[in-house]
């Protein structure tokens, strides 16, 4: 393979950032126009990767030579990065796409593409890192950049807050993340993923240190892809634009994580410990998220939590030791989560931003194409069997189920969870009849906007066949695949996860569709409807209580004394410090002194 | 063959510059000064590209020295020179601000020494870095410290400038006479003013029955002053209560040229005096403690008290009491088994390159702006990048590199020197500099969400000469440079080819 | 009683904490300048009382220290013109030189 081609896909995006927010800024037309141009192509050199062989020799270049510390500007590319980079380059590119329509009437459109190329520079950063220095970099780097992108309408203050509490809250996870690279760094004296590889398992590390190791990188994974407890930022990230919450909130960057982990999986199985440690955190943010999802009514956060809680189901797999499975479900993963994102963004920017699910409705007639494609890309990712969700969550169940039982079922509770808030989200949205003014007018976007729906659509139903998603994994990783497979169990974990999928959707269909076609309903009149009310307040008050547990540790521990606390601690002592400062020439003088007695004593008496 | 002398032909060069300068000044009818700026920014650019022809061999024996040109001390006379020159564009993007607070019977007049007066001091700062006798280090260290005196008071109808200059005139004093009584001692027991002549006789007098032996605490006790000395100087707590004030209060050329200049020569002088010591076994544990503490408090004091300041001037010297805090944890990981200095005087000298890049460029931003809102507060930077893009990008630029974003040179100046603190297993510096890296970033960016985040309170563009703007988009251009090929700056110092550090695998098992 | 090093080393020494007890605790800028001066001197003191005291080994002593004490004169006196000049100037504008007056710079 060519070496240029990497250089080309990653250096690209950089590029084309650097010239739209150098120049292009105040030609928001030029800006749109490069910045599609550079995603596109970048789709196609990924492509072109995709088929060509592996290279033979490290693409790099030296950076930072020290003598006890080697740090390459060098990009790995293998069946990982490979399918990551598909993943990355068309989710992307089709969101450039679609973005075009989206932000046609933005004011500051340049400003907007400029990002979403630096973003893509950022993730593809990720994606082809050979070492955990670069990773970090970039790493980071996707976090200013999300940043900018989620805070792109800085002048609502949510927006504001939602960026810095992103921030805020990754940096704690990428604290543990650094302090686990210096740990790995230390005992093995590298941080190129190969050589660690080749060098860590004749290095006769004691367990402790390696869980240790392992957990304090998982926490980067566990900031980046909203695990619990760091997941708050993710559902108010959604202040950001839709598209935006498709390609970082969906698609790639929250999936970042799980790559990550995936990258390192040969350390991870060193470290039992660790393993199931990610794998209950990982299940435990499935069910968790889901039921949070169940009793939002903003569109955008249902879907968010919806993330959340596949994205728990992919750390999960993780840690059974199943990488390609976690892989095999972010890469299906990613289109119909994309899809949901894009056809979410198109009935509000059809209804003038109108997000709450409850002042839509009737929608299927109006807007006919978004409705196919969003049927598609909901049934994918509730499990309807054949489409491509249905293959990728059956092989995370089907490992939990040889590994772990407790895991198994709540992983099929979450199943069922998704199918019944999926379906209330769909039903209210779509059938009935229109709530509100704004739904009423609902329209299909033009082509710009369809021509991705369709396509992901498409990609929703066919990626997750065998005979494509395999081969698109590359041979290595549907290798484990098919170890998974014949590991047993097949087919009552695929008939329990299909009953999952009728029974969850079932209940919502049941609640929502009838509840809502007559919304003044007087309920002792009609009897049938009692069996119904007693199973909604069943349910409802299970939940309520459940979700309204869950909202309380989020709102009051995880968010206001982990992530407020500790910045308004560092905060507190810099503005007494500060105190110290009185102005006065003499006390200066003095503290001078006293500073000066302090180390003569340290220094000559003690 | 150059003259043996070849080096000290650069001071010459940049005193008879002054002079002249001076001679002008005195014997010309006032009017426009900026000439006098602009003539020694080509001068000093000239010496600077000279610097790079000079011998490192000045003909004498080191032990009878007065001054040496070794690389580092090239090093630094480099650093000195672009610092000035860097400094003299500022002076003249400042010169409105200038003219209006000072007296004078017609526009411009009295200005003249404002640009005569930093290359002198440039001429000190020379002589500190090649200093090897404490006659030298003395006389070119007073030879700064006396005229910044002038140039902090340089604004003599506002109050602030006074102030400043008071404050700074007393504390500055202050330390001075520690500095002396420190060389008192040290000459006192050792009976030597020489560095290497110091190294020299130092190990005999502390063996078993020499003259000081079961006296270390009296070397001590003048090493200490003289830390205290150089610690007033590069502003480490907990001497470096003057800072803020005098930061804030100076005219923004002169805090520029402070907080590099000034913090550059004393690192290097500070470095030269602790070479004498840092090898003898029974001194060196307890310098190098204290050199941590030292270290600890001024990470811990400039990077916290520097969140909630919302001016910038006075942000940025608290930043650069941080800044110093990490230069002193280099200070503080000297290898004693080591026998050289080479993994710090590499990092402090690759870092101060990085932090002179990075702050002069925010400084520089900071004075075409200020000059436009009419204040530095960081509200007077809203919107910057709707009313000048460029120069908010330059801003962008220093502080993203201020706070040590990969590629940048601040960021490998951070990685040199928390590498040589892992090297020497110094856990508890790395983790302090780590968490207020950590704080470093939310008042950064704290200015850069307030350039392209905010609403601008005014309309009107802000312009800035060609000169600014190359000297801008030059600064940006380094920054990135030296972040992303580091070695082409590393070869210019001393190597540490030859004392390599393994870090030694953690134990397991 | 023969005077030695030791006597004069005090004597800088008491001369040293004069000055800096001087610069704690009076309030004119004037007198806390003058006193940072003693400082100084006292510091001269003692290096030409170590100067005289610590012969070398051909019976002379180390004169870089003692040409040391002339510098030290020169530049202080250097640094009181300057410094002068500067409270001359704060006195202008303020009409004071009381060290409490100036603390507009703080925080």
């Amino acid at each position: 393979m060519d070496p240029h081609l990497p250089w080309f896909v990653l250096l690209n995006p950089l590029l084309t950032a650097a010239l739209i927010h150098l120049a292009l800024r105040r030609a928001p037309a030029a800006a749109t126009g490069l910045s599609v141009l550079s995603a596109v192509l970048g789709l196609i050199t990924a492509i072109g990767i995709w088929f060509s062989g592996t290279p033979s020799a490290p693409i790099e270049i030296s950076w930072i030579q020290l003598a006890s510390l080697r740090i390459p500007i060098g990009l790995l590319v293998d069946p990982l990065s490979k399918v990551m980079l598909l993943v990355v380059t068309g989710v992307g590119a089709l969101v450039h796409i679609y973005s075009t329509v989206y932000m046609a009437k933005d004011e500051s459109k340049g400003r907007f593409f400029g990002n979403l190329s630096l973003f893509m520079f950022s993730m593809l950063g990720i994606v082809l890192a050979n070492n955990f220095a670069m990773m970090f970099i970039f790493w980071e780097l996707v976090g200013v950049s999300s940043y900018l992108l989620i805070g792109h309408w800085f002048t609502r203050d949510s927006a504001a807050a939602a960026a810095n509490k992103a921030f805020l809250t990754n940096r704690i996870g990428d604290f543990g993340f650094m302090l686990g690279i210096l740990l790995l760094w230390s005992a093995s004296g590298t941080v190129v993923f190969p050589e660690l590889a080749a060098k860590i398992g004749s290095l006769n590390l004691s367990a402790g240190f390696l869980t240790a190791a392992v957990l304090l990188v998982f926490c980067g994974a566990v900031g980046k892809s909203a695990q619990l407890p760091l997941h708050v930022w993710l559902p108010d990230a959604m202040e950001g634009p839709t598209p935006v919450s498709a390609l970082i909130h969906a698609a790639t960057m929250v999936a970042a994580g799980v790559y990550m982990l995936a990258r390192i999986s040969f350390l991870i199985t060193l470290s039992p410990a660790a393993q199931s440690v990610i794998a209950w955190i990982g299940i435990l943010t499935a069910v968790f998220a889901a039921l949070l999802a169940t009793q939002q009514d903003d569109i955008k956060r249902i879907l968010a939590y919806s993330t959340l809680s596949q994205l728990g189901y992919m750390v999960s797999a993780i840690g059974l030791a199943a990488p390609g499975a976690a892989m095999f479900h972010l890469f299906t993963h990613a289109f119909f989560k994309a899809l949901l994102f894009l056809g979410a963004g198109a009935i509000i920017h059809a209804l003038h931003h109108e997000q709450n699910i409850w002042k839509m409705g009737g929608l299927a007639k109006s807007m006919r194409l978004t409705f196919l494609t969003f049927a598609l890309g909901y049934l994918a990712l509730i499990g309807c069997p054949g489409l491509s969700g249905f293959f990728s969550k059956d092989l995370i169940l089907l490992a939990a189920w040889q590994q772990s039982k407790p895991v198994f079922a709540l992983g099929l509770f979450t199943a069922l969870l998704t199918a019944f808030y999926m379906t209330r989200l769909f039903v209210v949205v779509f059938l009935g009849q229109p709530r509100s003014a704004a739904a009423e007018h609902g329209h299909d976007g033009p082509v710009a906007m369809t021509a991705p729906l369709t396509l992901l659509a498409l990609l929703s139903v066919v990626a997750g066949w065998p005979f494509i998603g395999h081969t698109l994994m590359g041979h290595d990783l549907a290798e484990g695949l098919h170890k998974i497979h014949a590991g047993g169990g097949a087919e009552t974990v695929m008939s329990l996860a299909t009953a999952a999928f009728f029974v969850g959707g079932a209940i919502a269909l049941a609640l929502y569709s009838k509840a809502k076609r007559d919304p003044l309903r007087i309920a002792p009149l009609q009897n049938k409807f009692y069996i119904d009310e007693i199973y909604a307040a069943f349910i409802s008050a299970t939940q309520d209580l459940l979700a309204s547990v869950s909202n309380w540790i989020d709102r009051w521990i995880l968010d206001g004394m982990l992530v407020r606390g500790l910045s308004g601690a560092t905060w507190g002592t810099g503005f007494l410090l500060r105190f110290l400062q009185f102005g006065n020439l003499q006390a200066y003088a003095f503290l001078f002194g006293l500073g000066v007695v302090v180390l003569i004593y340290l220094m000559a008496l003690r | 063959m150059p003259a043996p002398l070849a080096p000290l032909t650069l001071e010459i060069v940049v005193l008879l510059l002054g002079i002249v300068l001076l001679g002008f000044e005195s014997f010309s009818k006032g009017g426009d000064r900026g000439w006098m700026a602009r003539w020694s920014v080509a001068i000093l650019s000239v010496v600077f590209a000279w610097s790079f022809f000079t011998t490192g061999d000045t003909g004498v024996d080191p032990s009878h020295a007065f001054y040496c040109a070794d690389p580092l001390a090239l090093f630094f006379k480099r650093i000195a020179l672009l610092t000035t020159i860097i400094v003299m564009v500022i002076s003249l993007e400042f010169r409105p601000v200038l003219e209006k607070f000072i007296p004078g019977i017609q526009p411009g007049s009295g200005t003249g020494e404002f640009f005569a007066l930093p290359v002198f001091t440039c001429a000190g700062l020379m002589f500190m870095a090649s200093a090897v006798d404490f006659l030298l280090i003395f006389v070119a260290l007073e030879l700064v410290t006396i005229s910044f005196y002038v140039l902090v008071a340089y604004m003599r109808r506002q109050n602030a400038s006074l102030e400043a200059g008071v404050k700074y005139l007393i504390l500055g004093a202050l330390s001075t006479g520690f500095l002396v009584y420190g060389i008192t001692w040290i000459f006192g027991l050792t009976g030597e003013t020489n560095l290497a002549r110091i190294t020299q006789v130092l190990p005999s007098l502390l063996a078993e029955g020499g003259r000081l032996h079961g006296s270390e605490s009296a070397l001590l006790f003048a090493l200490m002053l003289l830390l205290i000395a150089l610690g007033f100087k590069v502003a480490a707590a907990p001497l470096q209560f003057w800072v803020p004030d005098v930061y804030q209060g100076a005219p923004t050329p002169v805090t520029a040229f402070l907080s590099v200049g000034s913090k550059a020569a004393g690192f290097i002088v500070l470095a030269r005096v602790l070479q004498t010591v840092v090898f003898l076994p029974s001194i060196a544990p307890k310098v190098l403690s204290v050199l941590g503490l030292l270290a600890v408090l001024t990470l811990l004091y400039g990077n916290l008290a520097a969140l909630p300041q919302d001016n910038l001037k006075r942000m940025l010297a608290y930043s650069s009491i941080g800044h110093a805090g990490y230069l002193l944890v280099a200070f503080a990981s000297i290898d004693p088994a080591a026998g050289n200095l080479y993994r710090t005087q590499t990092a402090i000298g690759f870092y101060l390159f990085g932090y002179l890049l990075m702050t002069l460029l925010s400084f520089l931003v900071m004075t075409v702006v200020s000059r436009h809102s009419r204040g530095d507060d960081i509200v007077h930077f809203n919107g910057l990048s709707k009313r000048s893009p460029f120069l908010a990008f330059g801003m962008l630029i220093a502080m993203l590199s201020l706070a040590g974003i990969p590629f940048t040179a601040g960021f490998y100046g951070k990685l040199l020197v928390f590498s040589t603190a892992i090297a020497r297993q110094n856990f508890l510096l790395v983790s302090v500099g780590i968490i207020t890296v950590a704080a470093g970033f939310y008042f950064y960016l704290k200015v850069v969400s307030a350039m392209y985040w905010k609403e601008p309170t005014e309309d009107q563009p802000v312009t800035a000469s060609g000169l600014t703007k190359f000297t801008v988009a030059a600064l940006c251009t380094a920054i990135f440079y030296f972040g992303i090929f580091p070695q082409s700056l590393l070869s210019m110092l001393p190597s540490d080819k030859a004392a390599p550090v393994a870090v030694s695998p953690a134990p397991h098992k | 009683m023969s005077v030695t090093l030791n006597h004069y080393l005090l004597a800088s020494g008491l001369l040293f904490a004069i000055g800096f007890s001087g610069v704690l605790l009076r309030r004119n800028i004037l007198t806390i300048f003058m006193c940072l001066e003693l400082m100084l001197n006292a510091a001269n003191l003692s290096l030409v009382a170590f100067s005289r005291f610590n012969l070398g080994p051909d019976g002379l002593p180390n004169y870089n220290a003692q040409i040391l004490v002339f510098f030290i004169i020169t530049v202080a006196a250097a640094e009181v013109a300057v410094g002068l000049a500067i409270i001359v100037a704060l006195y202008r504008a303020r009409q004071t030189t009381h060290v409490e007056d100036i603390n507009s710079l703080k925080f």
